[in-house]
Order: C-alpha cells, then sequence, then structure tokens
C-alpha cells in the first residue's frame, strides 16, 4: 500500500472516531433524554440487549471486516488511543493473553444466569458512559450554575440556566474514579490492553475475525522488517519477526500502514492460502454459540411475579417508567447512565445493592430530592439497550410505577392537629386526596388504584420520619381510567354575579 | 340622522375617547379626592379586558407604578400544567398586567416563582415565560437559595423568620397575581396563599402550621396591588388539578389594594364563608389586611 493512501485512511479513521467520541460525550453530557438527539443503539453490548439479531449482526460484521467497530465506533477504545498519544510510548508484540476468553465466558454465563453486574462493568460502552456521567458531568454543570448565578447576581437573566443537580452515590462515584484511573494508568503506557485483554465485546468480535474478508495483513515481499508497524501498534498485536498481524486482536487503527516505509503492510482482502484452521473453526463456533445464546435471551419472555413491599417496613425499589418489570430492567440494564443524565429531576440515581447481587451500579429512583414529573418521559428516550422501553406521554401518564403508603401516625395533621395537605397538593392523579378528619381538618388517604408511584408525595411531605413513602411493584400496572368518572359538574357553581 | 345629531355623537364619542386614553391623569383627580375604590371586581370579559377595566376603576396603572420603578410580579406557576387546565395563573392576564407597567413608566418588569413541579417546566408549559417576554419583561429563576435572603417577620406569630426572595424586597412595586382555585390542603388559594411562592423553604409552612405560616409571611412585603385570576377556577383536585373536568370557567377578576380583603372577595366567589378559611381570619387578625370590604369601596363591573 503506498503511504499517501495509507496515510490518508489512517487519518480518515481517526476523524471518524473522535467523531464518535465526542458525540457519545456530548450524549451523556447533554442529550440523553433528547428525543430528537437518537439513541446509541449502534454500540454493540446495546444493540445485543435490544435486538435478538443484534449479536449476528456483530459476528457478520467481525468476519467482514474484523474489530471494526473497536476501530471506529467505540467510545472507550479512542478514549484510551488518547491517553496512549499523550504518552507517546514505543509498543512491542505482546503475546495474546488467555484471560479474555474466560473474561467473555463468565460475563456470558453470569448474564445467561441474569447477573448483569460483569457486563455492565466491563461494556465499554457503559463504562464510558458512567465515566462521562459521573467524572465530567458535575464538572459541567458546577461550571455552567457558578456562571449562571454570576450573571444572575448582576441582574443578567435568561442567557443561561443553572442546571438541576447531578444524583451521585459516593460507592459508584469512587468505584468509577477507580476504574478511570486504572485504565488511564494502563492504556498511557500500553496503549489499548484493556480492549487486547479484558473487553468481552472485543474478544467476542475476535472470535470471528482470525481472517477476515478484510484486514491488515503482511505482503511479505515489500517487507524490510524494520519494526515500525510493530512499535506504533496500540494492542502489540503485530509480531514483525513472524510476518503477522493477529487479526483477532487488531483494532484497525491503520497506524502500521502509515508507519511502514516500505508499503510492506496492506489492508485487503484475503488470499486464498490464507484459512480459518482448526482452532480458528472451533473459536468460530463458540462464538456462534454464544451469539445464538443471546438471541434466544432477547426473545426470552419477561416472567417477572408480580409483587410489591410484603410488609409495611419493606421498600422495593422502583424501577424508571416504561422498563415493564424489575425482571426486564435488571436483566437489560447494563448501568450506561443515559438515563440518569436524561432524568430532569436528578431522580434516577445509581445504586450499589438496591438491585442485590444482580444488578451493581443499575439505577432506581430515589424520591429523597425529587419526584418523577407527571409530564416527562425523558428516561424512555434515553436507553439503548430496552432495559427502560419507548413510552409515550400518555402512556406514561398511566403506567403505575410503584405504591404509596400513608403511615398515619407520622402525618402532621394527626400528629399536631395542623392542616397540611402537601402530599395531596402534589398527586398528579389525586389518588391521594384529603378527606375529612376531626374539625376543620381533613387528612390523606391513597387510592391505590390510582397511585402512579412518582414519589410527588413522598417528596412534598414534611413530616419527619415521612408519613407517605412508596415503594415499588416488581412489574409496572395501569392506574385506573378516570376518563369516564370526571363527567359530573364541578362541586362549586357561583350563581350571584357578586357575592359580595 | 341629521347633521345636528351627527356632531352631538362625534363630540361624545371625541370626549368619550379622550377620556379613555388618558384614564390616569383623570382618575388621579378622584385619588386625591380620596374616592378611588380599593377593590374591584370584574366579571364576564377576557383576562385582558377585565384587567383593562379593572384597573382604570382603580384609578389606572399609574397609581401603583411611577416612572423609573422596579416591579416584581409574582404569578402562580407552581405546576407544570397547560393554562386551560388553570392551576396556573392565566399567562395572558400577567402579560397584560407587565405590559401596563411598561407603559406607566416601569423601568423594569420582572417575574418569579418558586415552582413545585421542575421549574423549567413550569415557567414553559404555563404560558408564563413567553408571556412575560412578549410583554418587555424580565423572568427570574427561583429555583436556588442563593436567590433568597433571610429576614425577620415583624408581628408574626410562628414563622418569625425565613429567607424570601430578593426581587420582592428589592422592588419598588409588588405586584401579587394569583388564580383561585381549591386547594386540598389549605382549602382555597388566592393572594396570602400566593406569597408561599416567595419563600424558600415552603416545607417549613406545612410542619408549622400552614395557616398560621401563610397569614405571617403576608406580613413582611405586603402587595401594593393583588390581581385574583378567576377566569378559569379549578373547583375540585386543586391546587394541581387532574383533568379539564376539574375546570370552570368563571370569567372573573379581583383587584385589590389589600390582600386579605381580595383573598375574602375571592371566597365568597367561590363559595366560601371568609371566616372560614383560617389564613383569611388570621390575616386580619394580624393586620395584613381588613376583611371589611365595603371599608375599601368597591367597583363592581360586569362587561
Amino acid at each position: 500500500m503506498d503511504r499517501k493512501r495509507a496515510g490518508a485512511a489512517r487519518k480518515l479513521r481517526s476523524l471518524f472516531a473522535l467523531a464518535v467520541l465526542l458525540l457519545m460525550t456530548l450524549f451523556f453530557l447533554f442529550f440523553a433524554g433528547v428525543r430528537e438527539g437518537g439513541l446509541p443503539w449502534w454500540q454493540a453490548v446495546p444493540s445485543v440487549l435490544r435486538l435478538w439479531t443484534g449479536a449476528l449482526i456483530l459476528a457478520v460484521s467481525a468476519a467482514l471486516a474484523g474489530r471494526v467497530y473497536c476501530s471506529v465506533l467505540c467510545p472507550l477504545g479512542t478514549l484510551q488511543e488518547l491517553i496512549w498519544r499523550a504518552g507517546k510510548r514505543s509498543a512491542s508484540y505482546r503475546k495474546p493473553s488467555q484471560l479474555r476468553y474466560w473474561v467473555l465466558g463468565g460475563v456470558v454465563v453470569a448474564a445467561a444466569a441474569g447477573y448483569m453486574f460483569p457486563a455492565a462493568f466491563l461494556d465499554p460502552y457503559a463504562a464510558f458512559g458512567r465515566g462521562v456521567t459521573h467524572l465530567l458531568r458535575p464538572l459541567a454543570i458546577g461550571g455552567n450554575n457558578m456562571i449562571a448565578t454570576f450573571l444572575e447576581e448582576r441582574g443578567v437573566y435568561g442567557l443561561l440556566y443553572r442546571a438541576g443537580r447531578s444524583p451521585l452515590l459516593p460507592g459508584v462515584l469512587w468505584g468509577t474514579a477507580l476504574f478511570f484511573a486504572l485504565l488511564g494508568f494502563w492504556s498511557f503506557f500500553r496503549g489499548r490492553p484493556f480492549c487486547d485483554a479484558l473487553c468481552p465485546v472485543g474478544t467476542f468480535l475476535g472470535l470471528f475475525s482470525a481472517s477476515p474478508v478484510l484486514g491488515v495483513r503482511f505482503d511479505g515481499e515489500r517487507c524490510v522488517a524494520c519494526g515500525r508497524c510493530e512499535s506504533v501498534c496500540p494492542e502489540g498485536c503485530i509480531s514483525v519477526v513472524n510476518r503477522r498481524v493477529e487479526t483477532d486482536r487488531c483494532i484497525l487503527c491503520l497506524r502500521c500502514l502509515d508507519a511502514c516505509p516500505a508499503g510492506g503492510l496492506k489492508l485487503g482482502r484475503l488470499a486464498p492460502r490464507e484459512g480459518l484452521g482448526r482452532r480458528g473453526a472451533l473459536r468460530f463456533g463458540l462464538g456462534a454459540l454464544a451469539a445464538l445464546g443471546a438471541a434466544l435471551r432477547a426473545r426470552l419472555p419477561d416472567r417477572t411475579v408480580s409483587a410489591s413491599a410484603s410488609s409495611r417496613e419493606e421498600r422495593l425499589p422502583i424501577s424508571p417508567p416504561g422498563s415493564g418489570s424489575h425482571g426486564n430492567f435488571t436483566k437489560k440494564c447494563v448501568a450506561c447512565t443515559a438515563c440518569v443524565t436524561a432524568c430532569p429531576a436528578g431522580i434516577i440515581r445509581p445504586s450499589l445493592s438496591a438491585w442485590g447481587m444482580q444488578g451493581i451500579f443499575q439505577p432506581e429512583l430515589d424520591y429523597s430530592k425529587g419526584y418523577c414529573q407527571f409530564e416527562c418521559e425523558a428516561c424512555s428516550s434515553a436507553c439503548p439497550t430496552g432495559a427502560i422501553a419507548p413510552l409515550t406521554l400518555d402512556e406514561k401518564k398511566r403506567t403505575s410505577i410503584g405504591r404509596a403508603r400513608f403511615f398515619r401516625r407520622n402525618c402532621i395533621v394527626r400528629k399536631y392537629g395542623q392542616a397540611c395537605g402537601a402530599c395531596s397538593e402534589h398527586c398528579p392523579t389525586q389518588a391521594v386526596r384529603m378527606v375529612p378528619f376531626r374539625r376543620n381538618l381533613t387528612i390523606p388517604e391513597v387510592d391505590p388504584t390510582l397511585c402512579l408511584g412518582c414519589g410527588a408525595c413522598e417528596y412534598a411531605c414534611p413530616a419527619e420520619p415521612k408519613a407517605i413513602t412508596v415503594s415499588g411493584v416488581s412489574v409496572h400496572g395501569k392506574i385506573r381510567d378516570r376518563k369516564n368518572e370526571g363527567a359530573e359538574a364541578p362541586v362549586v357553581a357561583p350563581l350571584e354575579e357578586f357575592p359580595f | 340622522m341629521d347633521r345636528r345629531e351627527f356632531l352631538k355623537r362625534s363630540l361624545a364619542a371625541g370626549v368619550g375617547g379622550a377620556a379613555l386614553l388618558v384614564p390616569g391623569s383623570v382618575k388621579r383627580v378622584f385619588a386625591d379626592s380620596g374616592k378611588l375604590p380599593g377593590l374591584a371586581a370584574v366579571r364576564g370579559g377576557e383576562p385582558r379586558e377585565m384587567f383593562d377595566r379593572g384597573i382604570a376603576a382603580l384609578g389606572g396603572m399609574e397609581r401603583f407604578v411611577k416612572k423609573g420603578q422596579t416591579v416584581a410580579i409574582k404569578p402562580n406557576m407552581s405546576w407544570d400544567v397547560a393554562p386551560e387546565l388553570a392551576a396556573n395563573t392565566n399567562p395572558e392576564l400577567v402579560e397584560r398586567i407587565v405590559a401596563r407597567c411598561l407603559e406607566a413608566g416601569a423601568s423594569k418588569v420582572y417575574a418569579f416563582d418558586h415552582t413545585c413541579d421542575l421549574w423549567r417546566n413550569c415557567y414553559a408549559n404555563s404560558g408564563i415565560e413567553a408571556a412575560v417576554k412578549r410583554a418587555g419583561g424580565i423572568v427570574s429563576p427561583a429555583e436556588s437559595a442563593s436567590s433568597y435572603t433571610k429576614v425577620s417577620i415583624p408581628g408574626a406569630r410562628v414563622l418569625k423568620e425565613t429567607s424570601i426572595h430578593r426581587l420582592l424586597l428589592d422592588c419598588d412595586v409588588f405586584i401579587n397575581v394569583p388564580v383561585l382555585k381549591h386547594h386540598g390542603g389549605a382549602g382555597i388559594t388566592m393572594g396570602m396563599k400566593n406569597l408561599m411562592g416567595t419563600v424558600w423553604n415552603r416545607g417549613e409552612f406545612h410542619s408549622k402550621g400552614l395557616h398560621q405560616c401563610i397569614a405571617d409571611v403576608s406580613l413582611l412585603r405586603r402587595p401594593d396591588l393583588t390581581v385574583i385570576d378567576a377566569y378559569r377556577m379549578l373547583t375540585r383536585n386543586g391546587p394541581r388539578g387532574t383533568s379539564a373536568s376539574d375546570v370552570t370557567v368563571l370569567k372573573a377578576q379581583i383587584l385589590s389594594t389589600d390582600i386579605v380583603a381580595g383573598d375574602c372577595a375571592g371566597a365568597r366567589i367561590f363559595g366560601l364563608d371568609p371566616k372560614n378559611v383560617g389564613h383569611i381570619r388570621m390575616g386580619a387578625e394580624l393586620g395584613a389586611g381588613t376583611m371589611d370590604l365595603d371599608s375599601l369601596g368597591v367597583a363592581r363591573i360586569v362587561l
């Protein structure tokens, strides 16, 4: 391949990869939940969870063009390359690690058993999302709010708004920070070792790209064995001694093509004498099995058993509207935090233990600092995996994700004999309504058939401890339709023109 | 019609028109003689024209806003709900008030509310943000503690100290523009209850006793003018409402120089005896205003 063309190809690839990185960063900073913003369903793991054909499409793409996903679409991969470039280290060939197969196997088996934690932790898309949402976004919000407040104090309104808080859990924050510190350190010295040794997506694609139709190869005649290709490879997958590019590890950054002074490498089609080999065929078969398994799992019907809190002390976690059931949610969520960014109320908060061992990092709704807004369905427009399915606003307004419970002994009205009604005031469906109590007072009453579980009542309740709280339901329901109930005339109808 | 008749009519129309063009100057004469009513109740028109007729009866906007003054308007836009559902003040009314303030020579007109639902959604979907901007006013945020200043309330019984929006303390003229509606907690909400959206810690009202706190806070910065919007009214399921069936179209408006008197008139329209509304009674006891409408002078206008 002549150098001019190789250089142009490398630059084109870099530009594309950087554009995707920027897009994904902006998505997790601002655009998640904006309907017109689009969804990153084309990311590897989301596509596998969302479509039953997702894994098969990935496999075909790898058989055709190797790890092209890793080359241009993976934001975490591009980020690591940037860090590596900042270090400008010279690289050399590294032996393939066998660990990666165990990691992939572990992730697949765990996911099949319903434990999404390993997949969530290692999916490069989700890990990248957590990095932006937990590490970058608070800084962006803080900066924005400082400027907005500065302007406001000088009488400039409407130019910039203070953004809502970014919900944080210390454990998740530090976990993410540690992950990125280690990743940064590792890639600073070694390029993209995560992609080589740990990433389940990379390993899965590698199973099909032992000899892809299109890949980087040595052009034996021209190579002068200078070793420059090896020294620029962030994967360490080029061995000059063996005149071999290990295409199942190559992430198609095309640096080697550009670096070669003799045109000894080419991006080209499979030569007739290169075959899969026995090992290749075995890996191909294993990969196909995994893809088939993923397809079956995606088509499996949701068998969540309907349940709500069994006692007044127990409190089930609440999954976002659109998730359908706890089972569907925990089975498909990779904790990428797109919904966390999308929620304008800041109530979708990553959790550590809310979903048990199955779902470390998966978010839950937390009503201590806000509540689910009646006129909003942002989270359901933000999820690329199908853990939260899209809902129309009308559907969302009828979807019950939890149930309010009233603890009469804590209520201000009963405790102090004072008028209150903050809960009912905030209730968008009047599932919590005020009914006659002693003297002139009214006290809340909950109608569970109208309760959305939005948490407005819990948030608004001024009592300490709260007199009304919301517990999740394992299978989301629909509230009673009141279309035909509101037809009677309004209660108060003033007759006189001026009754004073 | 003969020529004489025509001349007579033209003359009459001309004089009438001139009077309409300069209502302030004409009414100020009345103001000096102390004859202006303190409360105007209007029925049967659209929000804009009811306001124009009501404010003319009170002596024109010039009675309240002088050249170069800053005005703070406090509409009720606490809920992320469309204008037709009557949970928030009518945006057309707010637009007209802002416009009239600016015409009267106000240097700046601000509008704000400490909302219950998310403030950006409330400001936008209530239609009030757009209305204020159309009229040339400024919409100010009120969602951050940094906009509030701690003050003590002399004469208060329970809420002796609270944090209040700075614009309310800094403005020359304060116009309170509530909507009349049912309220699950307070029974009914109008002018005094609307002031809850000027304080930072709303929850405190509920835990310390809602009615007394509402009465207490109305002592702090008495509105120069309270305009109660009752064009559409939530008759039940307030203050947020659940559907259009909770709303009745009343086509009424009350303009009052006295916040307690305004609320009394509003309560009557809602069908309640003001004596049975805790915060109105307590407000009158504290001296925030009077429950005696006749002592103020009432103008009743039917369109």
